[in-house]
């Protein structure tokens, strides 16, 4: 039992002397939380490079209110509880003032829970919306972003009227295609199938086998990662893109990768970022991103991306309040605006309205070939 | 039943079959319950991605895979394996621990990125009404064409006998001159080489990354133990009664109904017939 | 008593040091992994003791989960609460026992088919959690509810944990001294002797895996107040493994093993997983290794290391104590086979045995190799139901009733090979055999059941011959064949069956062993003026023993007489012919 007890004293001491070793300097210390484990520890590297390189440009610009900032990394591809604890360790054991989080929404749930308002808290991935509470900003894309100028758009410019929406068995395919209907229905098209897989499923033969006698033209596919790369590969297997247009709302570079440029005959995404965006300003981030990171850096995309904007969002609202604190940063942000390779952005209502790409990746690369600018969310917040 | 679900049952059978063939072998003789069974077929789907990336003509992924997933195979038996027979819970503990590090090697060497096999032979085939994938009904063709090859060697060879023997009686079987150490080696190198094939044939149809294994463990053992363990007539009626219900319910129902099902059969089997749908009685 | 005191006032005052030590932050931290190092205690104890590997423990500690979660949420008031917990964590422990109770009848083994099937279970656990979302959140889960009693998650609610994981730790300990977990125990080492000694093994093993679900739920409903929140990922497939992998790391043996497997594996995760990107890899390789190299896991190792420092005390051997009267020891009767018959498949092995032994007295069984002696006793016990006939034992039908029910009437086996507790010392045998037949539910729970000392079993031990009396605290397995034997002779009779069948007891005997087995066989029925029935070979045993002698040949009984008058049967002699005894 001493043994016991010893080997516990040691490892907190350990603990307690990296926590006091970190709190030295004196600048603004930002957690920020990336995936480096779990399904979507695909996107931790560009995750941490975006970010990265959001830091070097703030502090190039005079930082937050003259301080320069610290970046403070935790994964958190882990369940929510251990992602909780990570991101308190950096809280409450590196004094980190803010974060900017990229990771599922149960982790943010369970982050909310957590910080309660007392720590300002970017949230970056793409996401189901209507996540609301003091301290919390978003900058991910939500469904009514992604879709309420996309499939009015898709269905006059491709000819198409018969939607089957498929999907995961939780909670962001189910709010995005309660949304999808409504968009669908106004636009006079019919929604002639919807159904959700479960994680655990890796074959989707019956489920392509109800899209073709559905006879539908469009499908909208909310599965995600490695789910939605084997739903792709078989439907064009199955001859199915010949029958209809794939539109994916988390399709990224990777996942087109995988699914392969033979199978990704007319397969669009609907995203606030591609690699490919041809502007100057997501020119010259694409340039600095290789210049900094190399050729061989992985893959640019909006989830990795996305903790660029978190952070651009999160210097904004500091400078802007003059402080850290929640309460300050509350008072003004709403109308905060900020640029970046995404275009323009505002926040309004806890969300930031910005501009949306829909995307042709038939060449197994995307090709931008819409942008609708500043778009709103609304699903985002009432206050 | 249209000619597609009917086409759609065959292909899924067929390939759960071929996966679980070798995970009957290793499970089913050697009583290792090989919890890294998913890992080999996903070593297996990786051989197109290693011939591409050296450069390397296609015909060669048949030996690369071959090779590649013998290699791994056999150091691991020799290493950890070798160590664990005759104890059940031990191996299943074990592999676990090499499944998740067989996972960690492959994202270093790969990188965690999803990767992407072209289909060899591309298109659809008009095939009974339907359209159907020309690869699959390759496939399929050449999957019943070794099951049938497979059940004629195994009828006549004397080595699925010997292999029986040696788990059963282990002195005995050294006593009459079987080389036991040798014998295991080669079966579950066998096992794993054939889960290695099962992916590099399922490569151009599925998701390939380095966490793929596990969808096909778990399905896998329940097939085995729905069929019961020591023939291939229960592995056939395993795989078709896993892959048939999830088909079945994910048609009729939803694919999460499907799930559930699968879930549920494999309990109640495992529950009143622990030896498989084949025994008498428990 | 101070084998439990001390370690848990240390491990009490340990943990009430985390947070004045190191803040309460790192408390906090600390707390997570004691919820899961409680659960893991759990499998600890159902895996350790009985040797039942659960797959699925996240299940009970999910819905407990869960259900906190909603209790936090919807009741108010405390103690309505609490009232709902105690409901919850009973419902759990009724479905947990009824579960393993209806998979492990019939049964007399933990196979893998069960851990497989706790398997399916916890992914069936998860798949509704995710799909029903109005019950559960779905996967972003349910959150926005208080902590338990209003406790502070990052201050005093470290304490509750604190009381938690000291309580179980209590009771486990405790535990460990009972006859419950020497019973435990006997499960995983071997489950078909237990049975010939009445215990129905298959309650026992739903017991233990109900306690450990019990155990599993506590620290379920302890995560949720901990954590706010409760996702599919708290009744999931990855965190059932991931607390084995805790238990096995720890040490499945010891009651801290899994704890500290929980707090070790945890804080080095925390501290490693951002700095070093290998930390997988080499967690997953300490894994392989503990398995391979180290069964014990770290327990075991530091417990060894403890005791090269301070040298185990020699096992001090329980109290003698009287023991109530036996349950087996009914009046004498006869035993009446009527056209009893034995199917195995296509093979007949009995063929219409049809024989009535008096009362009292010994009963040679001989015959030819396969001609059904072993299945003619396996019939008898329950070991192999017989597919046609009846058996009485008196006026009572002993036929289709399971091995552990043979011994409630009267029965007691002795088997060919000596079958006894080989992982335990002599004394714990013998204390297991004397509670075959004796003890009742609460004598599991205290210790002096240990010491059960019977005239039958001190009669045997203090044979002057029988070698038993000085190894009482050794190994079992470190006897020679010839003493396990009369252990398992000893065991057979402390129950004090009226029938008493002996497998060739003594085969492996020296000549002056079996003479002192004879004496010990005919003492035993003089004793109790009961029927021994014994398959030998020996005809000078035979001969020497037997008050009738009944002669097996192509499962039909060829005849059943006095030893002379079998003798000269000239049946019997054409089967023996060309035989040698």
């Amino acid at each position: 039992m001493t043994k016991t007890l010893k080997a516990l004293l040691a490892g907190a001491a350990m603990a307690a002397g990296m926590a006091a070793a970190g709190a030295a300097g004196a600048d603004i210390k930002i957690g920020v939380l990336v995936p480096d484990s779990g399904p979507a520890g695909l996107f931790g590297p560009s995750a941490r490079n975006s970010a990265m390189l959001a830091a070097t440009q703030i502090n190039a610009a005079g930082g937050i209110n003259g301080e320069a900032i610290e970046l403070v990394f935790a994964d958190v591809g882990t369940p929510p509880a251990e992602a909780a604890q990570a991101a308190l360790r950096l809280w409450k054991g590196e004094g980190v003032q803010g974060f900017v989080g990229m990771h599922d929404s149960a982790v943010r749930e369970a982050l909310v829970g957590r910080f309660n308002g007392k720590v300002p808290y970017v949230y970056t991935a793409v996401y189901e919306g209507n996540a609301c509470a003091k301290g919390l900003y978003v900058t991910g894309e939500t469904p009514s972003q992604q879709l309420a100028p996309v499939i009015p758009h898709l269905m006059r410019a491709e000819g198409v009227s018969k939607w089957y929406l498929i999907g995961h068995d939780y909670n962001w395919p189910r709010d995005t295609n309660a949304l999808a209907k409504g968009y669908i229905a106004e636009a006079g098209g019919e929604v002639v199938g919807e159904e959700y897989v479960p994680f655990s499923v890796a074959e989707f033969d019956s489920s392509l086998q109800r899209i073709k006698n559905s006879g539908a033209d469009a499908v909208l596919v909310t599965l995600v990662g490695g789910g939605s790369v084997g739903f792709n590969v078989s439907f064009a297997g199955f001859g199915l893109d010949r029958q209809a247009i794939r539109l994916g709302t988390l399709i990224e570079e990777n996942t087109l990768a995988g699914i392969g440029a033979g199978n990704a005959n007319r397969l669009f995404s609907a995203s606030g970022y591609f690699a490919s965006i041809d502007s100057d300003a997501a020119g010259s981030f694409a340039a600095d991103y290789a210049a900094a990171y190399g050729a061989d850096a992985p893959a640019l995309n909006g989830l990795g991306q996305s903790t660029y904007e978190g952070l651009m969002l999160l210097a904004a609202l500091g400078n802007k309040a003059g402080s850290m604190e929640v309460d300050a940063i509350e008072a003004v942000a709403e109308g905060t605006n900020y640029a970046s390779p995404r275009g323009d952005n505002t926040l309004a209502g806890r969300h930031v309205a910005q501009t949306i790409y829909l995307a042709d990746g038939s060449g197994g690369a995307f090709e931008v070939e819409t942008a609708f600018p500043e778009v709103a969310s609304t699903d985002g917040c009432e206050d | 039943m249209s000619s597609v679900l009917v086409l759609n049952l065959v292909w899924q059978v067929g390939t759960l079959a071929l996966i679980a063939l070798g995970l009957a072998i290793v499970f089913g003789q050697l009583r290792i319950m090989n919890m890294a069974h998913g890992e080999f077929v996903m070593i297996g789907a990786y051989a197109p991605v290693i011939t591409a990336a050296l450069g390397l003509p296609g015909w060669l992924q048949l030996p690369v895979c071959v090779i590649t997933v013998g290699a791994v195979a056999l150091l691991i038996e020799r290493t950890v394996i070798r160590h664990l027979y005759g104890r059940m819970f031990d191996s299943l503990l074990a592999t676990w621990g090499i499944s998740i590090l067989l996972r960690e090697a492959v994202e270093l060497i790969f990188g965690r990125g999803y990767q992407s096999v072209a289909v060899p032979v591309p298109g659809t085939l008009y095939l009974l009404g339907a359209d159907y994938p020309a690869y699959r009904v390759v496939v399929i063709a050449g999957i019943a064409a070794g099951f049938a090859a497979l059940a004629w060697w195994n009828a006549r060879s004397k080595v699925a006998g010997r292999i029986k023997a040696m788990v059963g009686n282990p002195d005995l079987a050294r006593a009459i001159g079987i080389n036991t150490g040798r014998l295991s080696a080669a079966s579950f190198v066998f096992g794993c080489t054939t889960a290695g094939l099962a992916g590099l044939i399922l490569a151009p149809t599925v998701r390939i990354e380095p966490m793929m294994g596990l969808d096909y463990l778990i399905r896998s053992f329940f097939a085995l133990v729905v069929g019961g363990l020591g023939s291939l007539e229960g592995l056939g009626l395993g795989t078709a009664i896993i892959a048939g219900t999830q088909s079945l319910f994910g048609a009729a129902l939803s694919q999460t109904h499907g799930y559930l099902a699968v879930l549920f059969i494999s309990i109640l089997f495992l529950w009143l017939k622990p030896n498989g749908i084949r025994s008498s009685s428990r | 008593m101070a084998s439990v005191l001390l370690p848990v006032s240390l491990l009490l005052g340990g943990l009430l040091l985390v947070p004045q030590l190191f803040g309460d932050f790192f408390a906090y931290q600390i707390g997570l992994y004691l919820i899961y190092g409680i659960a893991a205690q759990g499998i600890g104890f159902l895996w350790g003791r009985t040797g039942i590997l659960p797959l699925g423990q996240a299940l009970f500690f999910g819905v407990a989960a869960y259900a906190t979660a909603h209790a936090l949420r919807d009741v108010d008031g405390l103690a309505a609460q609490l009232g709902l917990a105690v409901l919850v964590l009973g419902g759990i422990v009724a479905v947990a026992f009824a579960i393993a109770a209806l998979i492990f009848r019939g049964r007399s083994d933990s196979g893998p088919y069960f851990s497989l099937i706790t398997l399916a279970l916890v992914m069936a656990g998860e798949q509704i959690a995710n799909t029903a979302t109005g019950l559960t959140g779905g996967f972003n889960g349910l959150s926005g509810y208080d902590s338990l009693g209003g406790l502070d998650p990052f201050g005093n609610f470290y304490y509750l944990v604190v009381a938690a994981v000291v309580a179980v730790s209590a009771l486990l300990l405790w535990l460990d001294r009972l006859p419950a977990v020497l019973i435990a125990r006997a499960v995983a080492d071997n489950e078909p002797r237990l049975q010939l000694l009445g215990f129905p093994t298959h309650v026992i093993k739903a017991l233990a895996f109900a306690f450990s679900a019990l155990i599993a739920a506590l620290a379920g409903g302890l995560f949720a107040s901990h954590q706010g929140i409760v996702t599919p990922t708290s009744i999931g497939f990855a965190l059932s493994t991931e607390l084995v992998i805790l238990t096995a790391v720890g040490g499945r043996f010891h009651v801290f093993g899994p704890l500290l497997g929980a707090v070790l594996v945890g804080l080095a995760s925390a501290e490693l997983r951002d700095s070093f990107p290998y930390w997988e890899i080499c967690l997953a390789l300490a894994f392989v290794l503990v398995v391979l190299k180290a069964p014990g896991g770290l327990g075991e190792i530091l417990g060894r290391l403890y005791h090269r420092i301070l040298p185990r005390k020699p096992c001090k051997l329980p109290e003698p104590v009287q023991a109530p009267v036996s349950r087996a020891g009914e009046a004498p009767a006869p035993l009446r086979f009527d056209d009893v018959e034995l199917r195995v498949g296509v093979v007949r092995i009995l063929n219409g045995v049809r024989f009535e032994t008096p009362a009292s007295g010994i009963v040679g069984v001989i015959g030819p190799n396969g001609a059904g002696k072993t299945s003619l006793l396996n019939t008898i016990t329950g070991n192999l139901p017989p597919t046609g006939g009846r058996i009485l034992l008196g006026d009572r039908r002993a036929v289709g009733l399971p091995p552990h029910r043979a011994l409630g009437l009267g029965i007691g086996r002795k088997l060919q090979v000596p079958s006894v507790f080989f992982s335990m010392s002599v004394a714990e045998n013998l204390a297991i055999a004397m509670m075959a037949g004796r003890a009742r539910w609460r004598d599991y729970l205290r210790p002096s059941p240990l010491g059960w000392r019977a005239p039958g079993l001190d009669a045997v031990l203090d044979t002057p011959a029988v070698p038993l009396r000085a190894e009482l605290d050794r190994p079992v397995g470190a006897l020679p064949q010839g003493h396990r034997q009369f252990l398992e002779f000893a065991m057979t009779t402390a129950a004090e069956p009226r029938v008493l069948l002996l497998d060739e007891p003594c085969a492996g005997l020296s000549h002056d062993e079996t003479t002192l087995m004879t004496d010990l066989v005919r003492r035993f029925q003089a004793d109790t003026g009961g029927l021994v029935i014994m398959i030998e070979h020996d005809m000078a045993i035979v001969e020497a023993l037997s008050d009738k002698v009944l002669v097996l040949h192509q499962g039909r009984v060829l005849a059943f007489d006095s030893y002379d008058a079998v003798r000269a049967d000239p049946a019997v002699q054409a089967v023996y012919a060309g035989g040698t005894k």
